[in-house]
């Protein structure tokens, strides 16, 4: 069984879709802070709930018939925890204030994950508070007067921003006879970088070399032989040589360092728009890999050649939101 | 699958045991044993961590069990078997379910069962059961509520009670809040008048009590059973205990071993009736659930119940057998003679004795015949003779063959009213007096407490009646002649030894004392009805309540706990607690104030401090020092210095500005 049926709804996605459609309608979306109150907190029966309450009625019919009263006395008294539970359930989950939505950028393709910031401003125990998505569910309790981050997780396709989905903070304390839940459309967005190319070409280097001594190791420009040592690659043994000497001697390369590449868009040629992004995004990541310095240019913005996390998250966020 | 996890389970285990207790020992031994079976795997299986039982063995669990409960019951119709049933299945459920969806069926079904207990008796026990497996599978239910929620975790939810004791007192808080509304409940919600079906008669297998016919040893039976069968209040003057003769079931016809009745006794009316002149007794009886059709009344009933009809031998026979407690008030009459003239067939009835058994009785009778033709005078001698020769008042009476009466009379001379009432009922008829067997029960334990008598099946007992001429049927009680005891002290007074290990007369006295909580138990809780309800606010004027009008007052009850109880459960702002670092800082702004100096509420600690100095240059040290504190305690990482702060204030004593 998975997660999602697991916590089958109690009425079904088509009420979901209903009251969502409700909640957008009256309330919009959410301004954080948002404290949850009695007008965002709905309470339905959950499936148990219900065959419970039949349960119940059967119990009712057969003790009213017989006018058995210890059958009706405890029919009585489990409906009057079941009505006290709703009051329960509503109580676990009314006051919880959503400090915050946040989420770190991902590829495309990537999951997101959207960390919600409940806080219980409170001095009594939330218990199981959970926060659900469409395919994620997220778990807590929460102390007096804590904080607690929950993650939704929300799969991406394309690059941009990625608005998150309604979600819902929902618990059944205690029994799970009930189900009080809260719709929050929320206003938060996850910014999205294209998908980086599996097979980009090589990186556009300008090949001046004119930042410094090469870096030996990879590259392209051969530097000189060096005698074998395990691990060298197979390609890199220079076989008449080594026939020469009855010894293996492999070729050792050199590329030139601060070889600062050009990722210019206007370069590219023609071709798929996405498709270009895709191998700027792998280039600008394997040229961070390398410690290339690279400058990028796009129509409607530039970036001088630079290195660093900060000037990575720029380009890719110039990338992300290209004509967007 | 989600596995509710070890404890969460032993709770669901736990609520199940409890809930069929009174079932498992109603069981028989098998049924009881394949209960019992499946249950244990699991605690074990839970506790040692065993591998669950492949299909196959459990397919065969399952089918073993269904036959050996067919074959312990019979067949599945009745009450006790369905229940037993159930029990089974859900034990059952127990080596298979390993899911929550699994375990919340077997607490919710544990209750159902809890319910289905009540069928076989409401006693003053019987709260305290219920009220316990409520709370065991209130807190399996939430422990189980706790798992689904991290079910994405495979249920492995942080645990949140320390002890079992803190998760009882949950369940029991969540009950003792719940129960205004569930007697609320209890009281408004309209009842039934008439059952919308009834209970068809193969359901009735736990019957209870004097039985349809009497055998040697049936009254036996009810004798070691000390549950109660009625209670009598009585109007005006109780009778004398040796009136206190509960009439039951009457048997005329008699095959050699086993009394019955007779068609014309139980299905014609009776004829005359006593009348209400003399001093006839008035009082109400409150019958125990027997499952069977008779009510019980002292000789001789003038009036019937509603739905019971009086038959020519003075049996309240009921349409229904009685499933519940009722109630039913009777007034009886002593002065009366039943039949003065017996019809022939009748004559013939209560004359018939199967042919050649007890030749050495009909010789021995027709010897004193000859010498006593009187009938008066014969009946005498008949109960001289079991009050002189030897005869024993006693439980452990030896089984009788073919001749019961030759053998009874010449050889065991043992026996309990059933032998003696059948052996002198023989006798009677071998010297044409015609008689018949009744059985009912004899005396009662007063309460003085509760002002009523309490009567036991302990206290059955089985009597003769014999016709005679212008005396009409007369009741003779050979017993009394054997153990005048047996009348006045009841029947566990005649017996010179204990029944079983406790049974001491104390006790007993004791136990018929307490009696009284069982009683009122009785008259307030099981008894309410609709007709109670209606007349629920009588004291208030008003002499009938509708439906309506209950469940509009229901609801009225239910409004008023919301109203009480929404406040308490759904402040949405709990009560601000004392912080003690603003508790501390306040009081630093009051002595401020009453320096002369007033903070702008809207300035931060540091800046208040620096403003507050520049007004108190005397005091601009401990007021920098107290701000720093301040801060510290709110935002520095680390443990706050707290008490610095405290005594920072308690000690801050800022002279007054001059301006």
């Amino acid at each position: 069984m998975t997660p999602s049926t697991a916590i089958s709804l109690a009425i079904g996605p088509r009420f979901d879709r209903w009251l969502l459609e409700r909640v957008r309608r009256l309330r919009g979306p959410a301004e954080l802070p948002l404290t949850l109150e009695y007008r965002d907190i709905y309470v339905m029966p959950t499936r148990f709930g219900g065959w419970f309450g039949v349960l119940l009625a059967l119990m009712a019919v057969a003790g009213l018939n017989f006018n058995n009263n210890m059958t009706l006395l405890l029919v009585f008294l489990l409906s009057s925890i079941a009505m006290l539970t709703t009051l329960l359930v509503y109580r676990n989950l009314a006051g919880i204030r959503i400090n915050g939505i946040l989420a770190r950028p991902v590829f495309a393709g990537e999951a997101a994950q959207f960390h919600v910031l409940l806080k219980n401003p409170e001095e009594r125990h939330r218990f199981a508070i959970r926060v659900t998505a469409e395919a994620s569910v997220d778990c807590a309790d929460i102390e007096p007067q804590n904080t607690r981050r929950f993650q939704v997780g929300q799969a991406t396709s394309r690059r941009g921003w990625l608005e998150l989905a309604p979600f819902r903070v929902e618990n059944r304390f205690p029994l799970g006879l009930f189900r009080a839940w809260s719709v929050v459309i929320p206003r938060a967005r996850c910014l999205v970088y294209p998908r980086p190319a599996v097979n980009p070409p090589p990186l556009p280097q300008s090949g001046r070399g004119d930042h410094g001594a090469a870096q030996r190791g990879e590259g392209e420009h051969f530097h000189g032989l060096r005698e074998y040592q395990p691990g060298d690659p197979l390609r890199r043994i220079a076989w008449r040589t080594s026939a020469r000497h009855q010894k293996l001697y492999s070729r050792e390369m050199e590329a030139p360092r601060d070889d600062a590449c050009e990722l210019n868009w206007y370069l590219m040629g023609g071709g798929d728009t996405e498709e270009k992004l895709s191998i700027l995004t792998a280039w600008v990541l394997r040229a961070e890999r390398r410690q290339i310095p690279y400058s990028l240019e796009m129509p409607g913005a530039a970036l001088p050649a630079d290195l660093g996390e900060n000037h990575r998250d720029a380009c890719l966020e110039i990338l992300a939101l290209f004509r967007q | 699958m989600i596995d509710p996890g070890r404890t969460t389970m032993l709770w669901v285990i736990a609520t199940f045991s409890l809930a069929m207790l009174p079932q498992l020992l109603r069981m028989p031994l098998p049924v009881a044993a394949m209960t019992l079976a499946p249950l244990l795997w699991r605690i074990g299986a839970e506790l040692r961590n065993w591998k669950p039982l492949p299909a196959l063995l459990r397919h065969a669990l399952t089918g073993l069990a269904l036959i050996v409960l067919f074959l312990a019951y019979g067949d599945l119709s009745g009450r006790r078997s369905a229940v037993s049933l159930l029990t089974l299945m859900l034990a059952l459920k127990l080596i298979e379910g390993y899911r929550i969806r699994d375990a919340r069926l077997v607490v919710a079904f544990s209750l159902f069962l809890c319910a289905t207990q009540f069928l076989f008796g409401q006693g003053i026990a019987m709260p305290l059961y219920g009220g316990a497996t409520v709370v065991l599978a209130l807190v399996a239910l939430t422990r189980l509520q706790r798992n689904e929620a991290w079910s994405h975790e495979d249920g492995r939810a942080p645990a949140v009670r320390a002890s079992v004791f803190s998760e009882l007192g949950f369940g029991f808080r969540l009950l003792a809040v719940a129960v205004p509304a569930g007697l609320a409940f209890f009281l408004l919600f309209p009842r039934l008048a008439n059952p919308l079906w009834g209970i068809p008669d193969t359901t009735l297998d736990s019957k209870s009590g004097l039985s349809d016919s009497m055998s040697p040893g049936t009254i036996q039976q009810l004798f070691m059973d000390d549950s109660p069968a009625f209670r009598v209040t009585f109007e005006g003057a109780p009778p004398g205990a040796e009136d206190l003769y509960w009439r039951g079931p009457v048997f005329w016809r008699f095959d050699g071993n086993t009394w019955k009745g007779s068609f014309y006794g139980t299905n014609i009316e009776a004829g005359a009736r006593p009348g209400l002149s003399g001093a006839p007794w008035a009082y109400t009886v409150q019958l125990e659930p027997n499952e069977r059709n008779w009510l019980f009344a002292l000789d001789y009933p003038a009036t019937n119940p509603p739905d019971t009809r009086l038959t020519l031998d003075f049996q309240l026979i009921r349409r229904d057998p009685v499933i519940q407690l009722i109630r039913y008030a009777m007034v009886s009459n002593p002065d009366f003679i039943d039949t003065p003239k017996l019809p022939q067939t009748l004559r013939q009835q209560a004359l018939e004795l199967p042919e050649g058994a007890n030749p050495r009785t009909r010789a021995l009778i027709d010897r004193w015949r000859s010498d006593t033709p009187d009938d008066a005078a014969f009946v005498r001698r008949v109960l001289d003779h079991f009050n002189q020769e030897q005869f024993h008042y006693a439980l452990d009476a030896p089984l009788l063959g073919r001749h019961p009466v030759d053998e009874f009379l010449f050889e065991t001379r043992m026996g309990f009213c059933e032998h003696y009432a059948s052996s002198f009922a023989v006798m009677m008829r071998m010297a044409g007096i015609p008689s018949r067997i009744v059985t009912g029960y004899m005396g009662g334990w007063y309460n003085p407490l509760g002002d009523y008598y309490l009567v036991r099946q302990s206290d059955a007992h089985a009597w003769a009646e014999i016709w005679l001429p212008a005396r009409g049927w007369t009741r003779v009680d050979p017993t009394a002649a054997v153990s005048p005891l047996r009348i006045q002290q009841g029947s566990l007074g005649a017996l010179s030894q204990p029944r079983h290990l406790l049974d001491y007369s104390w006790l007993r006295g004791m136990r018929n004392s307490i009696d009284i909580v069982q009683q009122r138990w009785n008259d307030w809780v099981i008894e309410y009805g609709a007709r109670q309800q209606a007349r629920l606010f009588s004291p208030f004027g008003l002499e009938k309540a509708s439906p309506a009008m209950l469940v509009g007052l229901l609801f009225a009850a239910l409004a008023v706990f919301g109203a009480i109880l929404f406040p308490l459960v759904l402040r949405i702002r709990g009560p601000a607690r004392r912080d003690p670092v603003q508790k501390a800082w306040h009081e630093f702004l009051r002595r401020l104030e009453r320096a002369g100096f007033a903070a702008r509420l809207s300035s931060g600690p540091l800046e208040l401090a620096e403003a507050a100095a520049g007004k108190l240059p005397g005091d601009a040290l401990s007021i920098y020092c107290i701000a720093t504190l301040y801060t510290r305690c709110r935002y520095a990482p680390g443990p706050p210095p707290m008490p610095d702060l405290r005594q920072a204030v308690r000690d801050f004593r800022p002279t007054r500005s001059a301006g």
